[in-house]
């Protein structure tokens, strides 16, 4: 494997789960036992009713564009991803619920105009080291 | 009916660092925020040693002892670039409360000048986030950086939603270049090499009375040709990055008539948040302002129709466009119109950012204090006779103005109602 030269985040014992479903293609997502509701980013209580009883659950993967942007300056991203200006970066709405952020695979930079907002998006991972596989989105 | 705490504290000064902008030799935050305190303390009347309380975005405890103070209240609420608004309402709060005589609101920040000091001096620590901070961790992957990064998507996502267009944004920096191009310590005040102007020097930035490059006035066309950053955020709908240094003082009525300088009343105050990473915004169109203002002009007993001038935290264009709607200013939507339509610009029924704004006057990565000082110059009539700095600027005859500051990704809002004496 090519040497991953773009940031690559560090799980914790809270979000260890969702690294290890990420490891397997799975996205996994917690989701409070309380209110059924998902949330985004992990936490050890429920962001809406402040439950502590959090399970993790296998989601489909699929979601739509909230909104994006270009990135164009090289000197204003992180080491890594200057070299790869533009690039695109976007929210992702979550079919379960919540919002992630991500860099959309399979678009077209320099034409934002062909790039719907609402427009549907299927979760892949890139695998950065052993232990991380990071999440990339890429329109359907 | 106002608030019980309203109108009980008043700010009787607000003075700037000697230099600010782009200073010819680098100073330390530390030092920025010292002259300013001597200039602020100068100006009033009120000795150095009066002070307090201490309220600063992170530095209280080094300007305590720098200063040989003592404080008894000691307040260092960094939440980005709105804090000063929120240290203004907690000065009300704690004088309200008796707690404290003599609050000090102090600024420094070396933003320009860093770049000539790999960062010392900026009082910041070395190294990146905490790693397992949840915001950085789900984050961080995706490379994004400085600010722009982020603000790109709610102009993104409010052009969707309203159907708005990058050129309606625009407007918003063209009347901000408008008026700081009334204003000398601008850092696009005029462009260098025109008129009786001497063209830069090789490696020298300008700035001011000096001229700057791309200073002077601008156009729709001047920001839609600007260089991309974070589509649809070009160039010119980015805040400057420059150095300054604030304070303001703030004490209650019988102080107040001590000052050599006039008392502006704290009408109202609110603060609020709804995020702090923008992957936790919700609503990308809406800030925490539309709860700060409410909570402010609640206090205050006014609205925003009995405002006669606003400064609003413009960071970007989309800064200013969203906060104008939640400010009650504009419907949704429909913010950039009080610019489009000269509501906002000199001459205007309601002027905005009368100082050149974030964009085009000073922004030193907070810019809540330098609202704070245009704001107090404008309702105290200080501008008149150029106040501290001998730079007059008197832009407006309002006696009423609301403050807004916005930090961290569109995260935190601090707002004031502030009224003239009498």
């Amino acid at each position: 494997m090519a040497e991953y030269t773009k940031p690559i985040p560090s799980p914790d014992p809270v979000s260890q789960p969702f690294w290890d479903g990420a490891k397997e293609g799975k996205l996994m997502l917690p989701r409070c036992d309380d209110c059924n509701r998902v949330h985004w980013y992990p936490r050890v209580i429920c962001p809406f009713c402040h439950s502590m009883n959090i399970e993790w659950v296998e989601a489909t993967g699929k979601g739509t564009i909230h909104t994006f942007a270009v990135q164009h300056n090289k000197g204003l991203v992180a080491r890594g991803w200057g070299d790869e200006v533009p690039y695109v970066s976007a929210y992702i709405d979550l079919a379960e619920g919540d919002r992630m952020l991500t860099v959309l695979k399979g678009v077209d930079p320099n034409d934002p105009e062909s790039i719907e907002i609402g427009g549907a998006v299927q979760i892949e991972f890139e695998e950065a080291s052993e232990d991380v596989h990071i999440p990339f989105w890429r329109p359907v | 009916m106002p608030g019980e705490a309203s109108m009980s504290a008043a700010i009787i000064g607000a003075a700037e660092a000697n230099d600010i902008g782009y200073p010819q030799t680098p100073k330390s935050s530390l030092t920025l925020h010292i002259e300013a305190i001597n200039n602020v303390c100068e100006m009033t009347g009120i000795p150095i040693r009066a002070i307090d309380g201490i309220f600063s975005a992170g530095w209280s405890p080094q300007i305590a002892e720098y200063l040989g103070l003592h404080p008894k209240y000691i307040d260092t609420t960094a939440v980005g670039g709105c804090s000063f608004e929120m240290h203004v309402h907690h000065a009300l709060a704690a004088i309200h409360a008796g707690v404290i005589d003599v609050a000090l609101v102090t600024h420094g920040e070396m933003g320009f000048s860093q770049r000539f000091t790999g960062g010392k001096g900026t009082g910041r620590p070395f190294g990146g986030g905490d790693p397992w901070d949840p915001g950085t961790q789900h984050t961080s992957a995706y490379g994004l950086g400085g600010a722009p990064t982020s603000y790109s998507h709610a102009l993104n996502r409010h052009m969707a939603r309203y159907g708005t267009t990058q050129e309606d944004f625009a407007e918003i920096a063209v009347v901000t270049r408008e008026w700081a191009t009334l204003n000398p310590r601008a850092v696009m005040y005029r462009k260098a090499g025109e008129g009786d102007l001497p063209p830069l020097e090789k490696g020298e930035w300008g700035g001011g009375k000096r001229g700057h490059t791309f200073g002077g006035p601008i156009t729709v066309d001047t920001v839609m040709n600007s260089r991309p950053i974070s589509w649809p955020i070009k160039l010119l709908d980015v805040c400057l990055v420059t150095d300054h240094g604030g304070a303001v003082l703030i004490t209650g009525p019988e102080l107040a008539k001590t000052s050599k300088t006039p008392p502006v009343w704290i009408a109202g105050a609110g603060e609020s948040i709804s995020h702090w990473n923008m992957l936790e915004m919700g609503e990308f169109t809406k800030t925490s302002a539309s709860r700060s203002a409410a909570a402010a002009y609640k206090m205050a007993g006014m609205g925003p129709e009995d405002m006669e001038m606003a400064m609003i935290y413009d960071s970007f264009t989309v800064t200013a466009g969203i906060t104008a709607e939640m400010l009650g200013l504009a419907p949704a939507g429909e913010g950039f119109t009080l610019w489009k339509d000269r509501h906002a610009a000199p001459g205007g029924r309601l002027p905005i950012n009368t100082n050149g704004g974030g964009l085009s006057f000073n922004h030193s990565g907070m810019y809540g204090m330098q609202l704070l000082v245009e704001a107090y110059r404008q309702l105290s009539g200080t501008a008149e006779d150029g106040g501290f700095s001998g730079d007059p600027g008197k832009q407006t005859s309002a006696r009423s103005c609301v403050v807004n500051g916005t930090g961290g990704s569109l995260s935190t809002t601090g707002t004031l109602v502030l009224v003239s004496d009498d």
